[in-house]
């Protein structure tokens, strides 16, 4: 990311190693701000004047602060003595913070990093947000992308070439029709001589013989398009779903959800049905649009000139016009949308709705609401029919140059342009009509390359992204012991802001260890290090001496058994989620896992014993049933470490006893690490592991840290207090009357 | 802990404190961050937050700072900022102002729409002209109200029109067909 962006005014860029313009000083007002990183401090200049210098060592940390409407960046000495060192606005923020990170850095190694490692968040050439890829997809080389895309069809290139071939061939005939047409008008309609019967009957059996072969053609066409096309998407979809489990967990949170399913759904058929239809048609279409366009040239040259000159002016008023429609409906689409929302809140909370007596309001609201829809929906349609037959007519004004010189020339009223036969004039016009059709096609066509190559350059991203969590090549399988080490660790979601910041600490085997800290501590990221799901940024996570990188991903995972605060549960029975970690399991082995788990009670009483379906259409099991079948499926897994993430945080206090008894006998024997927010349940742990700030605060017992009256000592007092409060808390006292 | 202190931290969760703008004394700190004295306690680097921002930028001014344990604790609401003194009432809106710096935007040249869900609106604001690139456009272009349109840009940033009809004419029929 360049970090040199502009110098203050009679300043030259070299003189500075970071240089950020900001645009916000003093109270809020906008000013031609900037801060200037050189290797003595930190220089703050307003209109190329220096106000202020700051070494780096005034402060001890160095952060960005959002506020609601811009960013602060801020110089800490302590949680109770910070700085505004300058403001600006929002655009600038991941600069300002990728500053703050490097000099963060140099205050705790040393070292002063020049270059910054990070991606541009923007585009440099449309300046759209880049979101994680490496390449902004709207600007992305089009041809690249449709070139990659192209090469997926190989496979299937005897196929596919059979459609177009189909296609080519149906085109051809249907140039030869009008042509028939015009002999049948020209020789046997309009002459007064009718003996040439078998003329005619020749004409009629090729029309007929044109209409079959059109008819198999087309039949062949649609199945070879088919299979290509199934196929295609099949392969798409299959390989992207493929790479996105593969991905690591910082590619894959650095985008939602919903992205991914968008890619592996909607960008794969996008793609698959761009290929076969559009793909195909391309050469299609353009072929026929040559083809027509060079007979219309060698039938009549000059009436070919009066069709074709006007299309350029003609499709691109059409095309502004297409765009004024498409606003409108959008606008009505909106409308529609904000309708459907207000009849989905409505029906949906119709309980609230009925309780707060207020039917009237919402009545009245739809009532707005419809209106506005109606209204929007009815401007859009005016709009469409006024505009709409003025601008086909525009399109297709050429045909009616045709028939007006063409009439004349029939006439023989123009001797300039030669003259024509009344079924040469029906011949052109079909052929000029069918010039409209690739035309209409061609002007919808960059809108559509530009949202495929959209589509094509988001999902070649995900098939060409390399894993940054990767097996090295000399990793081991381990058979782990459970002996866990934490060396200098440093690691932060964000490059810039380190969320663990030199944690050491040692896990010994056989034993369980409780982690503890605020929310956003950096507890679960503790977890998520020993599980490797990231790499630490910097330092090392040890497994029985082992960096956790030297050893493979499956062999580390296969031994980590891991029961999280909200249990998923996968579409399938109960006996499908027990031995999702285990496949091979016998049925003994399953029922033995439930029982430990204290989860075999529960489901003799479900409805199908162990084949009760569950998941999101099925059997809806309680917070408490979900966490004993993930015990359960931890425990067929038989892991040599165990992680309980929350792992009875959303459970009431008799199902948490109930829970603990199975999580005891899992625990039993193996290397555990537990978080829990309520301090109670962490009791019986040999060790707790307390981190504050991202640091680590504390190691011991719960008796010792209490002694220490430390971190954990004023986390237990509040939770205490919390506690005690809620006990308290009695009934408002009725107030008397006067 | 005694009963009483109890009491006090329950009444200030669970009930609308409102302050008496007479006792506050405001006042900024070395590092330029405002403190508080109220009812003879110090509060040092107290939040100020706007509880409705579209609607009004001077009632209900929530005051609050974190505690040691780095827990939200409110000390009051200001009702009517315009009870402050003078002085008071500046250094309070100043802060404010810095914290919700959202310009307004006072004419509306073009938008242009890029069909893949980004909108660029190029307008004049408070703080100058600019073009700003706006993402999933139906929620973040949008109005708050009938006459509040309130835009948040790619990078954060929030612009607000207090009232469009009150634009020129072309601004609005340019607004027309977006909101």
């Amino acid at each position: 990311m360049n970090l040199l962006l502009s110098a203050p005014k009679g300043h030259e860029l070299s003189e500075f190693l970071f240089s950020l313009p900001f645009n916000l000083y003093g109270k809020a007002k906008k000013v031609d701000g900037h801060l200037c990183v050189t290797r003595d401090g930190m220089d703050v200049y307003i209109d190329g004047e220096l106000k202020e210098h700051y070494n780096f060592a005034d402060y001890e940390e160095y952060a960005c602060e959002q506020l609601i409407g811009c960013s602060m960046l801020v110089g800490r000495v302590d949680d109770r003595s910070q700085k505004c060192i300058c403001a600006f606005t929002n655009d600038s923020f991941i600069a300002f913070a990728e500053v703050c990170k490097i000099i963060n850095h140099y205050l705790t190694t040393g070292i002063l990093v020049e270059q910054s490692d990070i991606d541009e968040p923007k585009c440099p050439k449309c300046g759209l947000p880049l979101d994680g890829y490496a390449e902004c997809p709207y600007c992305a080389s089009k041809i690249k992308s449709f070139s990659k895309l192209f090469k997926r069809v190989a496979p299937y290139k005897g196929v596919f070439l059979i459609a177009i071939l189909c296609t080519v061939i149906s085109e051809l005939l249907n140039v030869v029709s009008p042509y028939i047409n015009r002999i049948l008008i020209d020789d046997y309609v309009r002459p007064q001589d009718t003996s040439h019967w078998f003329g005619f009957g020749v004409l009629c059996a090729s029309m007929f013989v044109i209409v079959v072969i059109n008819v198999i053609l087309d039949w062949a066409n649609l199945k070879a398009s088919y299979y290509v096309s199934q196929n295609l998407g099949q392969d798409l979809r299959q390989d992207v779903f493929d790479k996105t489990l593969e991905l690591s967990m910082s590619s894959i949170s650095k985008k939602t959800a919903g992205d991914l399913i968008n890619r592996v759904s909607n960008d794969a058929n996008k793609l698959q049905s761009f290929i076969t239809d559009n793909g195909k048609n391309a050469i299609v279409r353009v072929f026929s649009l040559v083809i027509v366009s060079v007979i219309l040239f060698v039938m009549n040259w000059k009436l070919a000139l009066l069709t074709i000159i006007p299309i350029p002016f003609v499709v691109l008023i059409v095309k502004r016009v297409y765009n004024v429609i498409h606003m409108y409906f959008g606008r009505s689409w909106r409308f529609s949308n904000a309708h459907s929302k207000l009849l989905h809140d409505a029906l949906n909370g119709i309980r609230v709705v009925k309780t707060c007596g207020t039917e009237q309001a919402e009545i009245e609201k739809y009532q707005v609401a419809s209106e506005k829809w109606a209204k929007a929906a009815s401007k859009a349609e005016i709009v469409w029919n006024l505009i709409w037959p003025v601008s086909d007519f525009m399109l297709t004004i050429g045909n009616y140059f045709v028939i007006y010189f063409g009439s004349l020339m029939i006439l023989q009223k123009i001797p300039a342009f030669g003259t024509l036969t009344l079924g040469e004039l029906i011949q052109y016009t079909t052929y000029v009509g069918m010039l409209y059709n690739p035309l209409r096609w061609l002007m919808q066509l960059p809108r559509q390359l530009a949202d495929v190559s959209v589509s094509a350059s988001k999902v070649f991203e995900i098939l060409e992204e390399k894993t940054d969590v990767r097996d090295d090549d000399n990793c081991v399988d381990l058979d782990i012991q459970g002996d866990i080490e934490f060396n200098h660790v440093f690691f932060g979601y964000n490059v810039y802001n380190p969320v663990l910041k030199d944690v050491t600490c040692k896990i010994e085997k056989g034993k369980m260890y409780g982690i503890v800290g605020h929310s956003g501590v950096g507890k679960s990221t503790m977890i998520n290090l020993i599980l490797r799901l990231y790499d630490v940024t910097q330092g090392s996570v040890t497994i029985d001496g082992v960096d956790i990188r030297r050893i493979s991903q499956k062999s580390l995972r296969s031994q980590v058994g891991v029961v999280l605060q909200e249990t998923y549960l996968f579409e399938g029975t109960v006996l499908d989620n027990i031995t999702y970690a285990k496949p091979d399991a016998t049925f003994d082995e399953i029922v033995q896992a439930a029982k430990i788990a204290r989860a075999h009670e529960f489901i003799t009483k479900l409805p199908d014993g162990y084949n009760t379906r569950v998941g999101n259409k099925g059997y809806t099991l309680s917070g408490g049933e979900r966490q004993r079948i993930a015990i359960a499926r931890a425990i067929l897994h038989d892991p040599k470490i165990i992680i309980l993430d929350e792992a009875t945080a959303s459970l009431d206090t008799e199902t948490e006893r109930m829970i603990q008894e199975g999580l005891n006998e899992l625990c039993k024997g193996r290397t555990t690490i537990a978080i829990a927010h309520r301090l109670s349940t962490l009791s019986n742990a040999d060790s707790l592991i307390v981190l504050d700030k991202g640091r680590l605060a504390e190691t011991g017992t719960h008796d010792q840290l209490m002694r220490q009256k430390g971190v954990y000592y004023s986390l237990v007092m509040a939770q205490r207090k919390t506690t005690k409060m809620k006990a308290v808390n009695p009934p408002p006292k009725p107030v008397p009357a006067n | 802990m005694d009963k009483e202190t109890l009491l006090e931290e329950k009444f200030e969760i669970d009930r609308l404190t409102i302050l008496d703008c007479s006792k506050l004394k405001f006042y900024k700190d070395s590092a330029n961050f405002i403190s508080l004295d109220y009812n003879g306690e110090s509060y040092f680097n107290v939040r100020l937050t706007r509880l409705i921002p579209f609607y009004s930028k001077t009632t209900y001014i929530s005051v609050a700072y974190d505690n040691a344990d780095n827990e939200f604790r409110e000390i009051g609401v200001i009702k009517d900022m315009a009870e402050l003194s003078e002085e008071q009432y500046k250094l309070v809106d100043e802060y404010l102002e810095y914290k919700y710096f959202m310009p307004e935007i006072t004419k509306v040249y073009s938008i242009k729409d890029n069909n893949r869900g980004f909108i660029f609106v190029d307008i004049m604001t408070t703080a100058g002209r600019k073009t700003i690139c706006v993402r999933d456009w139906y929620s973040n272009f949008r109005m708050l109200s009938e006459k509040l349109l309130y835009a948040a840009d790619v990078d954060g940033n929030k612009y607000f029109c207090p009232d469009i009809e009150a634009l020129d004419r072309k601004s609005l029929q340019i607004l027309e067909i977006f909101v």
